[in-house]
């Protein structure tokens, strides 16, 4: 091995004096270097996007969901509250009825979500229903419910006047209108008793384990009851996040192929040229193993030169554009005012391994052409 | 001659190139005995395949047919690494062409074949610049083939041939590309080393004067017709 390093060494290092092959390697070399850094751009842009709208989505939704496997009401609702509150003293834990009524202002009246919140005193309507409805702060807004009651007059729908207080952000996902309300005009709403449909948690210090937390510290005591994760809630959104970062993964990474395969073409022409140097090479007791150790050393020298180059860049590039906020967005039209760039580690020790390793393969296959060659040919044709 | 004394054997050798047609009968039925510590010349007309019977006693090119002992050992059925690890240890080679690595200096140059067989840096680089020291070259080990005459490749190459004090040194026409100074200079040298170090010589040379002055003198005739001692 020590031989190999050697001479790895002195051809890489006296490169310069031969033109064409150092032209021929700069160009693989930088053509490896831009691939990485592409690749190294573009998933921190992807990486910046998508932990925005993770954390939009930790900050908004809830991280756990409790709701009953069959039937639409919690049974033992109380008792399981005192248990998650005993339990699990540092999560926030709402109690949630829900169900579509009618929302009725001086404009228009639609069906809407009315959701009632245990953590909550004032009306809250979203963005969507209160363009619908024309109301904001301050007005009011008719619910009429399916439920009836029985009147002098005769079975008459359970209607409220509320005042909105707040005009907020649709839930991710929703995308049509919803009415927060305090749980107990839902539950007069909606069911006309103190009944609770769902539980809702949140735990900001470790959201995405607070499902399996829940479960531990119920232990079966509650049969009937579904426990729902952040990653069920979010199936969908969730999926669409990781299928995207690999399909940009792939694409983007045929980059790096193709300048392997510069690569490649740059070590075929270094064993070609050197044909009577490896013939004496083996001539003087190097092994066809060991004819193949020194192209692939030739190889990933290259390669590892091109990868730091280019994830050094990469993350440089990144990180500045983040930090400067030089990519303005449209106020108003994204929840963030400039493009995000967030650089992962692992995400960069990913990209530098494909590097490496496709700079390894590109230099092994000329390699073990070379290796199978007769000592006596490269001497003959000389 | 016995079995003990004897470093080479090559026994009913065969050798073609190409195919069909153009297939050119190199060598046929060729039989060669070296005794240990002999210097043996092979002359010959051009082509008539001095350079491929040196190749296939330096095990850089296999015969069709026959067999070949070096030492004792039959080599005729080493796979690729075998044979590479013997080339290091038991054979040392000087080529027409000084064929040093133009990226390495001369003391690197001497100093490849023990690095090869897994010596330190700092334990080749010493035994190559006593090498050197040995050919007259001590003040060129820092210098590169570009800066070098003629004769002094071809003496760093005898140098490199050495480094790993081989037991069979094998040198294909070392002063065909050397003017009669140089070529007689060299010529002694790998005389002189080959008496001090007991090594067994075969040199290739169209040089019946250089022929003359080995132990002994063998005709390569072309193929079908019988080779032998002159």
């Amino acid at each position: 091995m020590r031989a190999e390093l050697h001479l790895a060494r002195r051809y890489l290092g006296r490169l310069r004096r031969r033109t064409h092959v150092a032209t021929v390697s700069g160009i693989s070399l930088v053509s490896l270097a831009l691939g990485v850094l592409a690749l190294v751009i573009t998933l921190s842009l992807l990486e910046g996007f998508q932990s925005t709208i993770r954390r939009e989505l930790l900050q908004r939704s809830a991280h756990a969901r409790l709701a009953p496997a069959s039937g639409r009401v919690l049974p033992d609702a109380k008792a399981l509250v005192s248990v998650l509150r005993a339990k699990l003293p540092n999560v926030a834990v709402t109690e949630i009825v829900s169900g579509t009524c009618l929302a009725r202002s001086f404009a228009d009246a639609i069906p809407a979500l009315v959701e009632g919140r245990s953590n909550t005193h004032r009306v809250a309507i979203d963005h969507i229903l209160a363009a619908r409805l024309g109301v904001g702060p301050g007005e009011q807004v008719e619910v009429i419910s399916s439920r009836r009651r029985l009147t002098p007059l005769g079975p008459v729908p359970v209607r409220v006047r509320l005042e909105i207080a707040d005009v907020v952000a649709p839930e991710p996902g929703r995308e049509s209108g919803a009415l927060t309300v305090p749980l107990d005009v839902a539950q007069r709403l909606l069911w006309g008793k103190p009944v609770v449909q769902s539980i809702e948690l949140r735990d900001p210090a470790d959201p995405w384990h607070l499902a399996r937390q829940v479960r531990q510290a119920l232990a079966g005591r509650f049969p009937g009851l579904r426990v729902d994760g952040l990653q069920q809630l979010h199936r969908s959104l969730l999926l669409a996040l990781s299928m995207e970062r690999i399909m940009i993964f792939v694409a983007v990474g045929l980059m790096l192929v193709v300048a392997s395969l510069n690569l490649l073409c740059n070590v075929a022409m270094i064993a070609a040229e050197k044909r009577t140097d490896l013939a004496v090479l083996s001539g003087l007791g190097l092994t066809p193993s060991g004819l193949r150790r020194l192209f692939v050393l030739l190889g990933l020298a290259i390669g590892t030169i091109a990868t730091v180059v280019g994830a050094g860049m990469g993350t440089l590039v990144a990180v500045t554009l983040d930090r400067t906020h030089a990519l303005t967005l449209p106020r108003g039209v994204f929840i963030v005012s400039s493009v995000p760039f967030r650089v992962r580690p692992e995400m960069v020790a990913t990209v530098s391994l494909v590097a490496l390793g496709l700079a390894i393969l590109a230099s092994w296959l000329p390699a073990r052409s070379v290796a199978r060659r007769d000592p006596a040919e490269g001497l003959r044709y000389e | 001659m016995s079995e003990r004394d004897r470093m080479v054997w090559l026994h009913d050798a065969a050798k073609a190139y190409g195919e069909g047609p153009r297939r050119v009968q190199v060598l046929q039925g060729l039989d060669l005995e070296v005794r240990k510590g002999e210097l043996v010349a092979v002359v010959g007309p051009s082509g008539v395949g001095k350079s491929t019977l040196l190749h296939i006693i330096g095990l850089l090119d296999r015969p069709d047919s026959g067999t070949l002992e070096l030492d004792g050992t039959d080599v005729s059925c080493l796979d690729l690494e075998a044979r590479a690890k013997l080339r290091n240890t038991l054979i040392g080679f000087v080529f027409q062409y000084h064929y040093l690595l133009d990226e390495l200096d001369a003391r690197d140059n001497v100093a490849l074949p023990l690095r090869i067989a897994g010596r330190t840096g700092h334990a080749a680089r010493g035994r190559a610049e006593e090498l050197l020291t040995r050919v007259g070259l001590a003040d060129r080990a820092s210098h590169f083939p570009d800066q070098l005459s003629g004769g002094e490749l071809q003496r760093v190459a005898v140098a490199r041939a050495l480094a790993m004090e081989p037991p069979l040194l094998l040198a294909d026409e070392p002063t065909g590309n050397l003017d009669r100074e140089n070529s007689e200079m060299l010529f002694s040298l790998v005389r002189e080393l080959h008496l001090m170090e007991g090594l067994t010589s075969i040199i290739v040379t169209h040089d019946e004067e250089m022929a003359g002055r080995c132990d002994r003198a063998f005709r390569l005739a072309p193929a079908g017709e019988r080779s032998g001692d002159v």
